[in-house]
């Protein structure tokens, strides 16, 4: 126990204290908050350039005023034209036009006929918001045809958002939330996923390196090869878990300066742009804050630390026996892959099915499963998991902690002293057995 | 190679060489005859790689105070022996007991292991360094400071103690290897080629450590390929080849015991001067490098040595004449050639 103890301290001092250990705790954040802004920049702008395409209009229906000679949408100007299909073409590969969009159809509720002939330049999202803008614009000279005018239509606009309610234990409903809950559990999943493969990684890393560097003959004939491992996997949790609470800190420091400084800019707002669009917001953001009370902390927060934590410890003692065994960098992915499958199965299954149903049979069975677990339950728990399934769901990680670091500590035990060749799973078998 | 015989019947025995008047004991050590105490006894062992027998029924005796040499060609088991040794690894069957007792995890303190390949962190600092591994073998903080600060001095790198290991040159990360492996005061040091990869002159140096800690009471074994730090350094030797234990023994009782009454004659003529006596042999015949005549002669019986010395005496050209006792490395590649 000693030993493991002063593993620990070392894994731990020499991590905290290298450089880029600094570097990343205080610009993790800041990068992270970068990337996901950036990632969302581009998912809503898109690689698409925001020039106005000029398309050429030909159509055989009437739904086009005739004083019209240009129709401007968006960022698309439909130019009405009457010039043959050869001269058309020709001034789309000259680039004078992006494209023509030919309606041959006669009957206004049939487009089948249509082409939309683009020199490539068209993309899908394009191509799909032209279709829905032809169709909005034709069904609504249908209407017209059949006496119902744009202020008509545009009264029967309904506006507004279901409420979403759950009935609560004492028979009172309270907001469900869905969207906080999908929100937390997710980015909660997603924690779990993320140190579980770079904590996971450095340990493995931290047993690869000891053995490269022919370093750990020395330490094993000082201490057993258990507690070297086990030392190493605690040293680098601990790691990670004053990375991840400095990062918390960081962020809520950056969060509340940049809310300090949007509230200061905002009070500067004159007072009679506060119209009534705006009070409705301030009472869905009371109402946001009265569900963000309403959420069951605790059994969020135990379960996240309890799967948080088994689930590294899983996958560390995993990924440090592939450390002990391979030689070289190049060997590792041979293994980490398979290993890692399921960890990305789970947050795939976390995403998509979690979310349409958080306590259907899918996520039930997966938040079971010891390699899936850690992501899947975490999502699910701002929903509310029974404590019954908790306790099945946690105590079979742990089982299968134990059962992985026992048989971590065989192959560790052999691997760390075995070098040449690359080893294969048969390999790790038979160090099982002979240890 | 030595008596059966029960190791604490010596322990009483603690008086200086001057005053021990055993015939019995200094017939069964000739030339160590003041070390009694068992530290290390090896009993039967075996070890396997898969069904590939690397250590074949070992059996060795390392008396306490002593340097023991293990020798024996490339692959033979030797680096297998000394990890069973220094606990990294455990016999498949066979025993080891240290001091008496079975080698267990409680003696890791007692023992420093510097294994053939070496390696330390390289991110770490000296000071860190040494301190981490000091405190693995259970040394407490302050006594570890001490310790590396003392060593540090004695082998003149304490200027460089806050300093990263890549940034050291390789003769000192060398010196802070075997500082490393003697920080605890260990009673038992094993050296897996000890003089491998040093510099000559860190190779002296590991020369002389080696002494001052035998003269301190370490026990000491140790590998290698270079048999003149055997002949210098080694009370006892074993040679292992093949896994097997081949031979073994003290140096001199071994060398001895291969004589095989041979005599070096060097005469000044350029041609032996005179007929040799029947009952001689001629062995080889050489040439000393200031073109004197050597003769490696070999007598049947060793009563006959006088009447050898008195022919060549009577050639009156005769300016040398010696026993000839093979060298280890003769007996070395002999031994691993026939075997």
């Amino acid at each position: 126990m000693k030993n493991i103890l002063v593993i620990l301290k070392k894994e731990y001092l020499t991590r905290i204290k290298n450089k880029s250990f600094i570097v990343m705790t205080f610009l993790g954040p800041i990068l992270m908050v970068a990337f996901y802004a950036g990632a969302i920049y581009f998912a809503t702008q898109g690689a698409e350039d925001n020039r106005t395409q000029t398309i050429y209009l030909t159509s055989q229906q009437d739904w086009i005023k005739p004083e019209e000679s240009t129709i401007s949408h968006d960022k698309f100007l439909f130019i009405k034209t009457n010039l043959s299909r050869d001269s058309i073409l020709n001034s789309i590969q000259n680039k004078t036009v992006d494209a023509w969009l030919n309606i041959n159809d006669l009957d206004l509720r049939n487009l089948d006929s249509a082409e939309l002939i683009s020199n490539g330049s068209l993309s899908l999202s394009q191509n799909s918001s032209i279709e829905s803008f032809i169709k909005g614009e034709v069904r609504q000279k249908i209407l017209e045809n059949q006496g119902i005018n744009k202020a008509t239509l545009d009264s029967a606009e309904v506006i507004g958002s279901i409420n979403s309610l759950e009935l609560g234990d004492s028979g009172n409903t309270e907001s469900s939330a869905t969207g906080i809950k999908s929100g937390i559990g997710f980015a909660m999943a997603l924690i779990i996923y993320m140190f579980i493969f770079i904590y996971g990684s450095m340990v493995m890393r931290s047993a690869m390196e000891e053995k490269t560097n022919r370093i750990v003959e020395v330490i094993v004939s000082s201490v057993k090869p258990f507690e070297l491992m086990m030392g190493k996997i605690l040293g680098v949790a601990l790691v990670g878990l004053s990375q991840f609470f400095a990062w918390i800190i960081l962020t809520i420091a950056l969060i509340s300066g940049a809310s300090t400084i949007l509230q200061s800019g905002s009070s500067n707002i004159p007072q009679n742009l506060n119209s009534a669009g705006n009070i409705s917001n301030s009472n869905k953001g009371l109402e946001l804050i009265s569900e963000l009370h309403n959420l069951p902390y605790w059994e969020i927060g135990i379960v996240f630390v309890l799967f948080f934590l088994g689930g590294y410890l899983l996958y560390s003692s995993i990924f440090a026996a592939i450390g002990s065994a391979v030689n070289q960098d190049t060997d590792v992915q041979q293994f980490m892959m398979p290993v890692s499958l399921p960890l990305v199965f789970g947050f795939i299954i976390a995403q998509s099915v979690v979310f349409q149903a958080p306590h259907g049979n899918l996520a039930k069975i997966f938040s079971m499963i010891p390699l899936t677990s850690p992501v899947v339950m975490a999502v699910r728990a701002p929903f509310g998991v029974p404590v019954t399934e908790i306790i099945a769901s946690f105590s079979l990680l742990a089982l299968t902690f134990l059962l992985m670091v026992w048989l971590s500590a065989k192959i560790y035990r052999i691997g760390i002293l075995s070098y040449g060749k690359k080893p294969t799973w048969k390999d790790f078998v038979k160090w099982i057995r002979q240890s | 190679m030595w008596p059966e015989q029960n190791p604490t019947a010596y322990v009483q025995v603690t008086l200086p060489i001057k005053y021990v008047n055993s015939s019995r004991l200094t017939a069964v050590y000739p030339s160590i005859p003041y070390f009694r105490i068992s530290m290390i006894r090896v009993e039967h062992l075996y070890k396997y790689f898969d069904e590939f027998c690397v250590n074949d029924d070992i059996s060795l005796e390392i008396k306490e105070g002593s340097i023991f040499g293990l020798l024996g060609p490339n692959g033979a088991g030797k680096t297998t022996l000394m990890r069973m040794l220094s606990t990294v690894t455990t016999p498949d069957r066979g025993q080891i007991l240290f001091q008496n007792e079975p080698l267990s995890s409680k003696h890791i303190p007692l023992i420093g292991y510097m294994p053939e390949e070496r390696g330390l962190y390289r991110k770490m600092s000296v000071v860190d360094q040494l301190l981490y591994f000091a405190e693995l073998k259970g040394l407490k903080r302050s006594q570890a400071k001490e310790q590396v600060k003392f060593w540090l001095k004695r082998l003149e790198i304490i200027d460089w103690a806050d300093k990263k290991m890549e940034e050291l040159s390789k003769g000192m990360a060398q010196k802070i290897q075997f500082i490393s492996t003697i920080l605890h005061q260990p009673k038992f040091l094993i050296l897996d080629e000890p003089f491998s990869g040093f510099d000559p002159v860190n190779a002296d140096l590991v020369k002389d450590l080696i002494i001052e800690l035998k003269e301190k009471g370490t026990t000491i074994l140790f590998s290698t390929h270079r048999m003149d730090n055997v002949e210098e350094l080694c009370d006892r030797l074993a040679i292992i080849h093949k896994g097997k234990k081949v031979l073994d023994g003290a140096i001199n009782e071994v060398r001895r015991s291969y004589f095989n009454n041979q005599y070096d004659i060097h005469f000044q003529s350029k041609e032996i001067p005179a007929q040799l006596p029947h009952w001689a042999t001629l062995e080889s015949t050489q040439f000393s490098e200031f073109g004197h005549l050597k003769i490696r002669v070999q007598v049947i019986d060793p009563n006959q040595v006088q009447e050898l010395i008195k022919w060549a005496q009577e050639t009156n050209q005769m300016i040398g004449f010696q026993e000839y006792v093979p060298s280890m490395h003769q007996i070395f590649v002999d031994q691993v050639k026939t075997a």
